[in-house]
């Protein structure tokens, strides 16, 4: 059987890149004593795919992978056998069974909401922030953008759905973005805030976290 | 600490997650002792990177001993990357634990793994970003006590100025006894003297401040004179007797980042009876004690439990020798066959007959076999007491190839005693056989393409060898050698050849046999930019060059000089046990190319009048 796995990722281990958080998983599946299905080959590894990539630093409430089973296994025992082997700053949201599906969790992946705390070297000033905002999705976003046959320009403003300022409190400023995320790619919003950066002159540092990833559950079926 | 800081440098650095801690099974403590006291605080410092640390089988056995005890909270630290260096001078950061990021300054003991003489300068970074003064002479009563234990311990000169105290030998019981002490004296809040004076009646422990060093005419080391009449006059190491009652890793930290020995590791016995001339592990580390395989099995089961890991290691200094190793490797096989654990046997000697062995091992996974015939004749292979001929390599690699693998690493030693070209050269002719050998199978039984790897390193005079007074070959001869082998090597279907450096293999003999003023030169080193030595890319030899120098020293009287089996030598007050009339007999034989049995088929009395008390009932003839 194969189940799909919502599950947080926070201090300590937001710095834990994308590939160690793949062994993370594999070995707290290991310690759950879960019936685990493995590829074949040389080297067999234990069936599980992610959704997408978080990047290193951010945070998330609400990432996707799905795990095949070589038994059938209610989604709450499945809970209460990963949750408690999982380190600190992993948590399990959710769990749903995928059925007899065979498509991606990343196939079924539409878009994602960002929430960042961004802090300025000087004070976060609302109207100019907010006027910012508007005058960078009015047109065109070019950045430069590292790929195969080299670097590129691409505009990026096609992937951003919403871009928001929540509030401001001192030199720090909170942020609501909204952006693609497919198979194809998505919305890089440290990028993003990059360009508002320098809409306002200025720099910042950002802390930013993954709030949800807008997932079409019906696709998968 | 501010964490917003540490956070914006976190996504700077490389591999942010060598400097985060919250690793599962890392432990974490409530800083009140139960006696409404505070905890000890101790910071165990591996000074390499994390990757490398983390690997360390020694320092994760100290960690669980320390905290296993309600007094002590052990944490861990690393030297930091460059990239990571940087950032924390930049922004003022201290260097921190990875447990509570607390300050390593704040600590009451910073105790270093010291498992090669090559990782020297990044004590120096550790105590620096610290706040802690290099020299124990220039430290404060309230300054953390710093010490040192592992290998490098048994010549401790070259670091003696800057450590408080150093353990010598096994960990495990002596670190309770030293962490007992501590606490004591911590409660009755006396001087730091009072603290070194108990301490250095410990069996095992070392103050180096107790002592002076004289040096010959010649600018050679003379002889350590005592400074306080009750210092003892010898440091005895320390031998954990009963592996099985001895604690181990217990519940084991499991890194995020992928580690250099990313396994379980399990000690299946501490020592080696084979007695190579010039392996100091084959010395310091006996006698040989092994594990029950009952007690195997037990760890093996808890730390699989604990850490998901799907790979073990059978560890030892030559795991081949485990006198039930034919029983052991199926058992472990065939009990986590249906978890697709797979087990791997790190030092594996080519005499050890593992073929039925090996071909079980193959069915979970591949791992990669190294082999180590050392030198390239026979007649080289007896005067380091090797021990192994052609025909046993050549059956080895023949197994493992019927068995289904294709790439072998096969690793020498340039520059040998009494190496001569033709020594050289027969390390080509014994990979040009390896590769016929393989070439000879036929197509269906044998992998795609080999993948022979020769590696040659050079070799080390070290402490406590038979070899301990040899010199070094110079750095030219070095590069003669490894070209006139690379050039032989040439046009030998699927072999390679790799070599390590030179430069750092000369710093690395000149600290081995040092003395006390190579303290001086590691400041100077460390001042002038040195770091992360080991790292050949990094190497920094401007920097050392300059440090002997401004010391009136030089590399070659450490490195290059033969030292006379009559005269004094750095380390000789610390004893091993292994005594050195032993070591002077196997440095003859050598020279008469004659070998010395394994000392499982009968005592060879390497620890001299001690040999009936320190290794009875371990020296019985096994057929």
């Amino acid at each position: 059987m194969r189940l799909a796995v919502v599950f947080t990722k926070e201090d300590p281990v937001r710095f834990v890149s994308h590939l160690d958080v793949q062994r993370l998983f594999q070995r707290a599946f290991r310690r759950a004593k879960l019936p685990l299905a493995y590829s074949q080959g040389f080297n067999p590894h234990p069936l599980v795919s992610f959704a997408t990539a978080l990047s290193v630093g951010m945070t998330s409430r609400g990432e996707y992978l799905d795990v095949m089973l070589t038994e059938p296994m209610t989604t709450d025992a499945f809970r209460s056998a990963v949750e408690s082997v999982l380190p600190d700053g992993v948590r399990i949201a959710e769990v749903f069974d995928l059925g007899e599906s065979r498509k991606s969790l990343t196939s079924a992946m539409r878009s994602a909401d960002y929430f960042a705390e961004v802090a300025f070297p000087g004070p976060a000033d609302a109207d100019g922030i907010k006027q910012a905002i508007a005058d960078l999705l009015a047109s065109e976003i070019v950045v430069m953008k590292k790929t195969k046959g080299g670097i590129k320009p691409v505009d990026i403003r096609p992937m951003v759905i919403s871009m928001e300022l929540v509030k401001t409190e001192g030199n720090t400023a909170f942020f609501s973005m909204t952006g693609k995320l497919t198979a194809e790619g998505g919305l890089n919003p440290e990028t993003l805030l990059g360009e508002l950066y320098e809409k306002l002159g200025t720099s910042g540092a950002a802390r930013i976290e993954r709030v949800r990833i807008e997932l079409d559950r019906e696709a998968l079926k | 600490m501010d964490r917003t800081l540490l956070n914006s440098i976190l996504k700077k650095v490389e591999k942010p997650s060598r400097y985060t801690g919250g690793e599962l099974n890392m432990r974490v403590k409530d800083l009140s002792a139960p006696d409404g006291g505070k905890l000890c605080r101790f910071a165990l410092c591996f000074p390499d990177v994390y990757e490398i640390g983390m690997s360390h089988l020694g320092s994760r056995i100290i960690y669980n001993v320390l905290n296993e005890r309600d007094d002590t909270y052990c944490e861990r630290a690393y030297a930091p990357w460059f990239d990571m260096e940087d950032e924390l001078r930049k922004n003022g950061l201290p260097i921190y634990s990875l447990e509570t990021g607390t300050p390593l300054g704040e600590f009451d003991v910073i105790g270093f793994s010291l498992l090669y003489e090559m990782c020297y300068t990044n004590i120096l970074t550790v105590l620096d970003l610290a706040g802690v003064p290099f020299r124990s002479r220039d430290r404060r009563e309230e300054a953390p006590l710093i010490i040192a234990g592992g290998p490098c311990v048994c010549n401790p000169e070259p670091v003696a100025d800057i450590m408080d105290a150093l353990v010598f030998g096994d960990g495990e019981e002596v670190m309770n006894e030293f962490m007992d002490v501590y606490t004591d004296w911590k409660r009755t809040g006396g001087k730091k003297a009072e603290l070194l004076k108990r301490l250095s009646r410990i069996k095992g422990v070392y103050v180096p401040g107790y002592y002076s060093a004289e040096y010959d005419d010649n600018g050679n080391f003379g002889r350590l004179v005592k400074l306080d009449p009750d210092a003892p006059d010898s440091i005895e190491r320390r031998i954990v007797e009963d592996l099985d009652a001895a604690q181990y890793t217990g519940k084991l930290v499991v890194p995020y980042m992928s580690i250099v020995h990313d396994r379980v590791a399990l000690e299946i016995f501490r020592g080696c009876t084979r007695g190579c001339r010039f392996c100091q592990a084959g010395f310091i580390y006996r006698p040989v004690r092994e594990r029950e395989m009952s007690t195997v099995i037990k760890q093996t089961d808890e730390s699989l439990d604990c850490t998901g890991y799907d790979e073990i290691s059978l560890f030892s200094l030559s795991s081949g020798d485990y006198s039930h190793i034919h029983e052991l490797v199926p058992l472990i096989l065939d009990r986590y066959e249906k978890d697709r654990v797979s087990v791997s046997l790190p030092s594996l000697r080519i005499d050890s007959f593992l073929k039925d062995d090996l071909e079980k091992i193959q069915k979970v996974r591949k791992t990669g076999l190294t082999f180590a015939p050392e030198a390239g004749t026979q007649r080289l292979r007896d005067v380091i007491n090797k021990g192994v001929t052609e025909e046993d390599l050549l059956r080895s690699v023949h197994d493992a190839f019927v068995a289904g693998w294709h790439g072998v690493k096969l690793y020498f030693m340039i520059g040998l005693p009494t190496e001569t070209d033709e020594d050289v050269l027969g390390i080509a002719e014994l990979a040009r056989k390896v590769s016929r050998e393989f070439y000879s199978m036929p197509k269906e039984l044998r992998g795609k393409g080999l993948r022979c790897t020769v590696s040659a390193s050079t070799f080390v005079p070290k402490p406590f060898t038979p070899f301990q007074w040899e010199p070094q070959i110079e750095v030219s001869e070095v590069l003669r050698r490894q070209a006139l082998l690379r050039q032989a090597l040439k046009g030998i279907r699927g072999v390679e050849f790799s070599c390590h450096f030179s430069e750092t293999s000369r710093l690395e003999a000149a600290f081995a046999r040092g003395d006390r003023r190579l303290s001086e030169v590691l400041i100077s080193a460390y001042e002038h930019g040195a770091r992360l030595d080991s790292w050949d890319e990094h190497f920094n030899k401007p920097a050392w060059e300059a440090a002997f120098a401004e010391n009136g020293l030089t590399v070659e009287q450490y490195a290059n000089r033969r030292i006379g089996t009559d005269e004094p030598l750095a380390w000789q007050h610390m004893d091993a046990i292994v005594c050195m009339d032993y070591l002077k007999r196997e440095h003859e034989k050598a020279y008469d190319e004659v070998t010395t049995r394994d000392c499982r088929k009968g005592c060879n009395g390497c620890f001299g009048r001690r040999s009936a008390v320190i290794c009875r009932g371990r020296t019985e003839v096994s057929e």
